[in-house]
C-alpha cells in the first residue's frame, strides 16, 4: 500500500510540475521574445514616448477610464438585483448580461452599428437631433463598456451572493436604513470581488480591439486607441509597434496589479 | 391610548402553505419563551415582530407605541422600530472589530457618549480583553456575548434572543445561561427567547408560549407547562420521554393512589377523579427513573419493576438507559452510576419509580 502511494506522489508531481512547465512556457515565452524585440530596437525609448504612442495611450486611458466609471455606476445596483431577487425573470437577465462574453467582438461591433448607426434602429431617430455615436470618442467607450461589463457584473454577482442577506436585515434592526445598511455593511464585504471584477473589466476594456474598429473606426487622436495604433504602426515601423506593445501591456498590469493590491491590503486588513 | 409599559401584539400570516398564528404579550424585565420543536414558526415570528417580515395581518405594540397595525395601515420600517435582535448564529459584521460592532447601531450618538455607552458594555460582558478583535478571532461564547450586547447596545424597547445558546457546548449553555441570566436582571426591557431547549426555558423563563405548526398550543407559567405537561400533546412537544397509555385497576383514597395496569405492567400513580376501568396516560421523566443492580428491599417507593437492560447510550451529561420491563422505560443516570451498577446490554435490573413521579397527562391530542 505504501509503495503505491510512495509511486503516486512522484508521478503526480512529475506530471504536474510537467504541466506547470508546458503552460508557463507557453505564456511566457511570446512576451520574453517581445520584449527582447522591444529592447534590442535602437530606438525603442522614443518610440515608446514618441507621439504616437502617447496619443494612443492618454485616448485609452481616458476611454477606458470613462467606460469603467458607467459600468461601476450602472453595473453595482444591477448586480446586487440579480444577486438578491429570485424571479425567472432576473434569472433570464442574469443569462443575458453573460451574452458579450461569448459574442465574438467583431459581431459585437456590427451590431451595434446597426443599433446606433446612421440607418440604424436607434441611430435613425438621433440623425435628425444632429447626434451621431460611431467613429467617435463615445463609440470607443460604447465598444469597451459593452465587452468589458459582464467581467464586472458577474465577479460582483458572485460576491454579493456571497453576502448573507442576514447581516444586512439585522443592520437594519440596529437603526441603520438600508442604503446606509449597502454602504456601510455590504459594500465592504464585496470588495475584494468588486476590485477583482473592475481589474478584469479594465484589461478587457483596454485592449479591446475588434468592436472598437468596427464601431469607432481607427482615426488617430480620435478613435484610435492603442491596441488600433500598435496595427497601424505595425504596417509601417516594426519598432514602433514593439515599443506601444510593452508600453501597452505594463500599463494593463500596472493596473491589474494596483486593484489586486488594493484587494489583498483589505483582506490582511479584515483579519 | 396604549400605557408606556405595553409591548404585546399578533399576527397571523401564510408563508408558503406554512399558516401562522401568535398572540403575545411580553412584560419589561421578564423573559417571554417560545418554546417548541423546529419548523414551529418560532424564528417566523421573531422576523414578523421585527419587520423583515410582513405579516398579513397583524399588531405590534412596543413600549405602548403601535409600530404595526394591519387594520390602520400602520408599518415602521425596522430600521425605525428599535428592536434588539440576536439571531441563531449571532450575524456579527465579520469586517467590523467587536468594539465596531457594538457601536453599530449608536451612529446617530454623539461620539463622547458612544465612547461611553462600548466601554460600559464590553465591562458588562467581559469582552474588554477582545475589543480591537475581529468576530472570525472570537471564541463561540465570545460571539455570542458580542451579538447581545451590540443588540442591547442603541437601548432597544424589545429584545429578541434566538436560540441564543444553540452553537455552544453543553457545558458552556449553562454556564453563560447563568451570565445571561444575571444580566438579564438588571435590564428592564422585555426579552423574547426562542429556543426548543426545555432546560433553557425552565432556567430563564418567565411565561412559556409553545407553538406548535404555527400555532400557540399552550401557555403558562414554565414550570407547570414544562415539567408536568397537562396533556399528551405539550408531553411530547415538552420532550417526555416516557409516556403510557393504561387503565385504572383499582383507587386507593387513603394512599391518595391509583393501580393501573399499562400493557400487563402494573403501576401506582397519582389518585386523580378518574373511575375504575377508564383510560389513563401516564408520563415519567427519564431522570425520575432509579435502578437497581439487586431487588431493593425496604423503600419507599411504591413501584419497582424487574427488566433487562436492553440498550445503553452517553447523551451528555448523562447515559440513557433503556430497560424492558413489559414495558419500555428510558432513564437517565449518571456515568458513575453506570459503572457502580455495572450496568451492559442485557444486565439484569430492577426499576425503582416514586408514584408521584409518574404524572398523568389529559388524553386529548396525540401522543
Amino acid at each position: 500500500m505504501t509503495t503505491v502511494q510512495g509511486a503516486k506522489v512522484p508521478v503526480a508531481l512529475l506530471t504536474g510540475g510537467a504541466a506547470i512547465t508546458l503552460y508557463l512556457l507557453f505564456i511566457g515565452l511570446p512576451l520574453i521574445a517581445l520584449l527582447f524585440r522591444a529592447l534590442e530596437q535602437d530606438s525603442f525609448l522614443e518610440a515608446m514616448t514618441g507621439a504616437h504612442a502617447m496619443t494612443g495611450l492618454r485616448l485609452s486611458l481616458f476611454t477606458s477610464a470613462i467606460s469603467m466609471g458607467v459600468v461601476v455606476a450602472i453595473g453595482t445596483p444591477f448586480a446586487y438585483l440579480l444577486a438578491r431577487v429570485d424571479r425567472p425573470v432576473v434569472r433570464l437577465l442574469d443569462t443575458l448580461v453573460e451574452l458579450p462574453l461569448v459574442l465574438p467582438p467583431v459581431v459585437a461591433g456590427l451590431a451595434m452599428l446597426m443599433a446606433f448607426g446612421r440607418q440604424g434602429f436607434l441611430g435613425k431617430w438621433l440623425e435628425p437631433l444632429g447626434v451621431s455615436i460611431p467613429f467617435t470618442v463615445t463609440a470607443v467607450v460604447f465598444a469597451q463598456m459593452f465587452v468589458a461589463a459582464p467581467f464586472y457584473i458577474r465577479s460582483l454577482r458572485l460576491g454579493f451572493q456571497a453576502v448573507p442577506r442576514e447581516l444586512e436585515e439585522l443592520s437594519e434592526t440596529l437603526g441603520v436604513s438600508p442604503l446606509r445598511t449597502f454602504i456601510r455593511i455590504t459594500l465592504p464585504l464585496v470588495r475584494p470581488s468588486l476590485l477583482g471584477g473592475l481589474a478584469l473589466a479594465w484589461a478587457r476594456a483596454i485592449s479591446e480591439f475588434g468592436a472598437t474598429m468596427m464601431f469607432a473606426g481607427n482615426f488617430p487622436g480620435r478613435t484610435q486607441t492603442m491596441p488600433l495604433a500598435i496595427l497601424t504602426a505595425l504596417e509601417s515601423d516594426l519598432s514602433v509597434a514593439l515599443a506601444m506593445a510593452v508600453l501597452l501591456t505594463a500599463v494593463s498590469v500596472g493596473i491589474l496589479v494596483a486593484l489586486g493590491l488594493l484587494g489583498v491590503a483589505y483582506r490582511r486588513d479584515s483579519q | 391610548m396604549t400605557p408606556a409599559s405595553e409591548t404585546h401584539g399578533w399576527l397571523s400570516t401564510q408563508v408558503g402553505n406554512f399558516s401562522l398564528e401568535v398572540v403575545w404579550n411580553a412584560t419589561p424585565g421578564e423573559v417571554l419563551v417560545f418554546y417548541g420543536p423546529s419548523g414551529a414558526g418560532k424564528s417566523l415570528t421573531l422576523k414578523g415582530i421585527t419587520g423583515l417580515l410582513k405579516p398579513k395581518f397583524g399588531k405590534t405594540v412596543l413600549a405602548g407605541t403601535v409600530v404595526a397595525d394591519s387594520v390602520s395601515g400602520c408599518w415602521v420600517p425596522p430600521h425605525r422600530r428599535s428592536i434588539g435582535y440576536v439571531p441563531q448564529n449571532y450575524g456579527l459584521f465579520p469586517h467590523l472589530t467587536v468594539e465596531e460592532n457594538i457601536a453599530y447601531g449608536l451612529w446617530r450618538w454623539p461620539p463622547s457618549k458612544v465612547r461611553e455607552r462600548v466601554d460600559v458594555l464590553l465591562e458588562n460582558f467581559q469582552l474588554k480583553r477582545v475589543a480591537a478583535k475581529r468576530p472570525a478571532h472570537l471564541s463561540g461564547g465570545e460571539q455570542q456575548r458580542v451579538a447581545i450586547a451590540r443588540a442591547m447596545a442603541p437601548e432597544p424597547k424589545l429584545l429578541l434572543l434566538d436560540e441564543p445558546f444553540s452553537a455552544l457546548d453543553a457545558e458552556l449553555r449553562r454556564s453563560f445561561r447563568e451570565d445571561l441570566r444575571s444580566l438579564m436582571s438588571s435590564w428592564n426591557v422585555p426579552i423574547i427567547l426562542v429556543t426548543h431547549d426545555r432546560e433553557e426555558a425552565l432556567a430563564l423563563g418567565h411565561w412559556v408560549l409553545v407553538l406548535d405548526s404555527g400555532k400557540v398550543v399552550a401557555e403558562g407559567a414554565p414550570l407547570s407547562i414544562l415539567e408536568q405537561p397537562p396533556t399528551a400533546l405539550l408531553a411530547r412537544l415538552a420532550g417526555v420521554e416516557n409516556l403510557y397509555r393504561g387503565r385504572v385497576l383499582s383507587r386507593s383514597a387513603l394512599n391518595g393512589t391509583m393501580l393501573c395496569d399499562f400493557q400487563g405492567v402494573h403501576l401506582e400513580v397519582p389518585l386523580v377523579s378518574l373511575n375504575k376501568d377508564t383510560y389513563v396516560t401516564v408520563g415519567i421523566r427519564a431522570r425520575d427513573i432509579l435502578l437497581a443492580n439487586r431487588p431493593p428491599k425496604g423503600i419507599s417507593a411504591r413501584n419497582v419493576l424487574e427488566g433487562r437492560v436492553i440498550s445503553v447510550s452517553v447523551r451528555s451529561p448523562v447515559v440513557e438507559v433503556v430497560v424492558e420491563c413489559g414495558i419500555t422505560l428510558k432513564s437517565w443516570i449518571t456515568q458513575e452510576a453506570v459503572e457502580e451498577l455495572s450496568l451492559k446490554l442485557g444486565s439484569k435490573v430492577w426499576v425503582v419509580l416514586k408514584a408521584s413521579s409518574c404524572f398523568l397527562v389529559a388524553d386529548h391530542g396525540r401522543i
